[in-house]
């Protein structure tokens, strides 16, 4: 049916082909090798002498800002649609994990999975809705989704509001677990959302993702399909905002709509994706750190921390558009570009580019 | 020979402007076929509808016999109709192999599989790795591979979106002005590169192109539109010596 | 009572007009969502509260100053912050104001204090009757000015050389300045623009519901909205959406009280974007397969 493979064109290069395929292997193994060292060292923090029990919760807030902004970032950064109302996914997944935990007594990891998969579905459902919007009519779309998250959480019974629900303790697989040990349960998750998107990026569906985002046009004639990938991001993004959510609630053991109604927290989440860098994967972390560490430190100037944050966010579009983690990956890709150019000049025995071109021309005659 | 694309009778109006007029064409299968015309004759949005991002207001498109007129922008390709962009449609901030990858897209299976990256997608996704390697191989692309595209001199450029159709494993391939904007070198370069796809790989093509080098040399058959209508349609030869497609040109060279 | 709520409505509605007037020109000649342009108006109450209050000065050429002061904070804007990054893509661009956003904020709760203050009203409180409504002469004013500048810049940007060039600049902008439009001088206007209408809309917001930093935050919103509705593209159809949310809040909190006011004109959005993307005004595109 289809045209024949382009193939067997150059047996001179390759040995470059295998030389530089191998070194791109190795660069992800690298990225694995640092990723683990991460999360090895985020593991053994809590052992350390001066670490106290507080420290775990608030760490886990942290994390809870860490995976939302990785929900924003999919759909931001990899997709190239802005979202201002990721607060609507965290609010459910909160509440899906609050109602669970509470009524049912699940364990974490139920809940947690259950707010996941309950944002997700509603992620399809309002991917679908908006399938046709696009820049600023999105933005006011998605924040027309939190305010009517808010709105539901604030006036529909079972969710009590502004009283809020009150959670009994974690437990996991029936063993109680305190703050460190949920802090290890985020923790985890952090590391599995990471590897999920990881290995997104990578895929096919990534790609593709990334191509609707750089021309939806060009995309769409190799065969994208809008509404399936559109969907299909905004179902991933909500499913991954909905676990921090569900963390979130679970670790402070209690939801209201005080919280969970305040769309300020879909801003802080666009925020942090566009700081750390909207399409890196080490993005959300610094984003995240640096969003959920501002109140932390400026406590009493809370009119500084807006200011800090506006000041920040503007000097980072205006000299790092691509985040902070743009920044500082900058010299490493360019240097693994290199890596890679060297790869593939380190012919085989002289044969190069030159070499296959005379081969070609001799067969074109 | 079998007639891959077809269209007849296509008619697009926008507002009150007639963009094309009743056109009619045939690309048979392993031929090269040239669409040629002034500026605002009405070719790039002949060729939209073709790819199906324009909805033509009368008219019917054939491919291998089979209507496609109500076809969506990204179902052309499963047919095997992949196309190339005027102005250069990259993704500009990615790099040439995964351009080329997006190219084979929809040779990646079930997307859950691949997302979830299960081992059969894995072994998958290397072939298509090796695949877009092997096609940028033979179109001098190996050098540039991890280079964002944005980054590329033109002639690559031009040569990366040719490469790209080509991992779609096309039948067809639809070029947009392949040449515009080359010089003498890179325009023979293309040359030689369409004809070997042509030649070695059997790949149908249908080309909009100014440059008549291109076209007079590389084409088996050429259709003439002037004024969104067909105004002749034959072999270079049949083209060149045609009085109403040299005045409908106004003196512009036809030679070569 | 219905011509009464709706009455209301209309009143509330047009608190938001100017805002959504200023969102849509901003958005129009230059890409940019302007999420600052309710804290121009925060600022300019402050500052007129300043005049007023502690210089005493008078209330005529406090707004007189309020004006050329916020029109001056709308091209440092530009100047400072969205020129360096001109070229970049739509989300750079709304996000920079977020920015602003954020630094006005910040500045304002640090110099004035977060708590709110009352606005010297200087109309006749007593309600005035309208058809039958009753209706406060703040609100009347406020119609009032909505109306006029709205037709004034509708004029403007319809039938005038300036006004077509300006939108000569949104639609193409390289063609634009071939053509010897200066596009440079048309954005810093525009956003000259933003602020004058910022400094109406804060002097005349203010009475109504007193000075905070955060006392635009609903109204950026609901002008924003508004703004979509009329297609980020049309100023009646702004000015027809700011009053339509100001009928439908206000007969929502009628109906089915108070706490679904904001998610009312959110619904209504939603609603309307899913069944016509581009607005009630807005430009279609090119039809789609």
């Amino acid at each position: 049916m289809a045209g024949k493979i382009p193939g067997g064109a150059l047996p001179a290069a390759v040995g470059n082909r295998e030389a530089v395929a191998e070194q791109r292997r190795r660069f992800i193994r690298q990225d694995f090798m640092l990723v683990c060292l991460l999360f090895a060292v985020l593991l053994l923090i809590p052992a350390l002498p001066f670490v106290k029990g507080w420290m775990a919760a608030q760490a886990v807030l942290v994390i809870v800002y860490i995976i939302a902004a990785q929900g924003v970032s999919i759909l931001t950064g990899y997709t190239g649609l802005v979202t201002v109302g990721h607060g609507g996914f965290l609010a459910i997944g909160a509440y899906t994990a609050a109602l669970l935990s509470k009524h049912f007594g699940a364990d974490v990891l139920i809940c947690v999975v259950a707010g996941g998969a309950m944002s997700a579905l509603i992620g399809v459902a309002l991917g679908l809705i908006f399938l046709r919007l696009s820049g600023a009519f999105m933005a006011i779309g998605t924040l027309g989704f939190a305010f009517f998250v808010g709105t539901i959480v604030n006036n529909v019974k079972v969710f009590e509001g502004r009283e809020g629900i009150s959670l009994p303790p974690n437990h996991v697989f029936g063993l109680p677990i305190g703050d460190i040990g949920f802090y290890y349960v985020a923790v985890l998750l952090l590391g599995l959302m990471t590897l999920f998107i990881h290995s997104l990026v990578r895929s096919g569906v990534g790609r593709a993702l990334k191509a609707l985002r750089d021309s939806e046009k060009a995309a769409q004639s190799y065969g994208v399909n809008r509404w399936f990938y559109r969907t299909l991001a905004f179902s991933i993004s909500a499913g991954i905002t909905g676990v921090a959510g569900a963390l979130n609630g679970l670790v402070t053991r209690f939801v209201s709509a005080e919280v969970y109604s305040d769309i300020w927290y879909s801003v802080d989440m666009l925020v942090a994706a566009i700081v750390g860098g909207t399409s890196m994967l080490m993005g959300p972390f610094i984003g995240g750190v640096f969003v959920a560490m501002l109140p932390f430190f400026l406590e009493k100037l809370a009119d500084f921390s807006f200011i800090l944050k506006g000041a920040v966010l503007i000097a980072i579009l205006m000299f790092a558009p691509a985040g902070v983690g743009g920044l500082i990956a900058k010299p490493f890709q360019a240097m693994r570009r290199r890596r890679l150019a060297e790869a593939g000049a380190r012919a085989v025995a002289g044969a190069g580019v030159a070499e296959s071109v005379a081969q070609e021309g001799a067969r074109n005659g | 020979m079998a007639s891959l694309l077809r269209c007849e009778g296509v008619t697009v109006r926008f507002g009150g402007v007639l963009a094309c007029d009743a056109i009619s064409l045939e690309v048979e299968q392993g031929k090269i076929v040239g669409l040629i015309g002034p500026n605002g004759a009405g070719k790039t949005t002949l060729f939209n509808v073709l790819t199906r991002f324009e909805q033509h207001d009368a008219g019917h498109i054939y491919y291998r016999d089979r209507l496609i007129d109500h076809c969506h922008p990204h179902q052309i390709i499963s047919f095997g109709v992949a196309r190339t962009f005027q102005n250069i449609n990259l993704f500009a901030n990615q790099s040439t192999l995964d351009n080329i990858l997006v190219g084979a897209h929809r040779l990646i299976g079930n997307p859950f599989s691949n997302l979830y990256s299960l081992p059969s997608a894995r072994r998958n996704e290397a072939a298509l790795v090796r695949h877009a390697m092997e096609i940028a191989a033979m179109l001098h692309l190996s050098d540039a591979l991890d280079t964002p595209v944005r980054n590329l001199p033109y002639g690559y450029q031009k040569r990366v979106e040719l490469a790209r159709a080509l991992a779609s494993r096309p039948e067809i391939i639809l070029l947009d002005e392949p040449v515009a904007g080359c010089n003498d070198e890179e325009t023979a370069e293309l040359r030689g590169i369409v004809q070997r796809i042509n030649r070695e790989f059997g790949i149908t093509m249908l080309m909009v192109e100014h440059d008549m080098s291109m076209v007079m040399n590389v084409c088996d058959h050429i259709y003439v539109i002037t004024f969104g209508a067909n105004l002749a349609n034959g072999t270079p030869a049949e083209i060149r010596a045609n009085a109403q497609v040299i005045s409908a040109y106004l003196g512009e060279q036809v030679e070569e | 009572m219905l011509g009464q709520q709706i009455m209301s409505g209309l009143a509330t509605g047009s608190l938001y007009a100017l805002t959504a007037i200023a969102v849509v020109v901003v958005f129009r000649n230059t890409r940019t969502i302007n999420l600052a342009q309710g804290d121009f108006s925060m600022i300019g109450a402050f500052l007129a509260l300043i005049f007023l209050k502690s210089f005493g000065f008078n209330y005529y050429f406090t707004i007189f100053l309020v004006v050329v002061c916020i029109v001056a904070l709308g091209i440092l804007t530009e100047r400072l912050v969205m020129r360096p990054i001109a070229d970049s893509d739509w989300l750079t661009l709304f996000t920079a104001t977020l920015g602003v956003y954020y630094i006005l904020h910040g500045v304002a709760g640090w110099l004035w204090g977060r708590d709110t203050k009352a606005f010297p009203v200087t109309f006749d409180p007593t309600p005035v009757q309208i058809l039958g409504t009753i209706v406060s002469e703040g609100h009347l004013i406020n119609i009032a000015w909505a109306t006029g500048i709205g037709i004034v810049l509708f004029v403007f940007f319809r039938f005038t050389k300036q006004g077509i060039a300006m939108r000569a600049v949104t639609d193409d902008p390289e063609t634009a300045e071939l053509m010897g439009i200066p596009v440079r001088f048309i954005v810093m206007l525009t956003w000259g623009m933003a602020g004058f209408l910022a400094a109406f809309a804060g002097i005349l917001i203010a009475p109504i519901i007193y000075v905070s930093p955060q006392m635009m935050d609903e109204v950026l919103i609901k002008g924003y909205v508004a703004a979509v509705f009329g297609g980020l593209y049309s100023i009646p159809g702004a000015v027809i959406g700011a009053l339509m949310i100001g009928v439908a809040e206000n007969l929502a909190g009628g109906y089915l009280g108070s706490h679904y006011k904001t998610a009312t004109a959110f619904a209504m959005i939603v609603a309307l974007l899913a069944l016509r993307p581009q607005g009630l005004f807005g430009i279609q595109k090119r039809r789609e397969i």
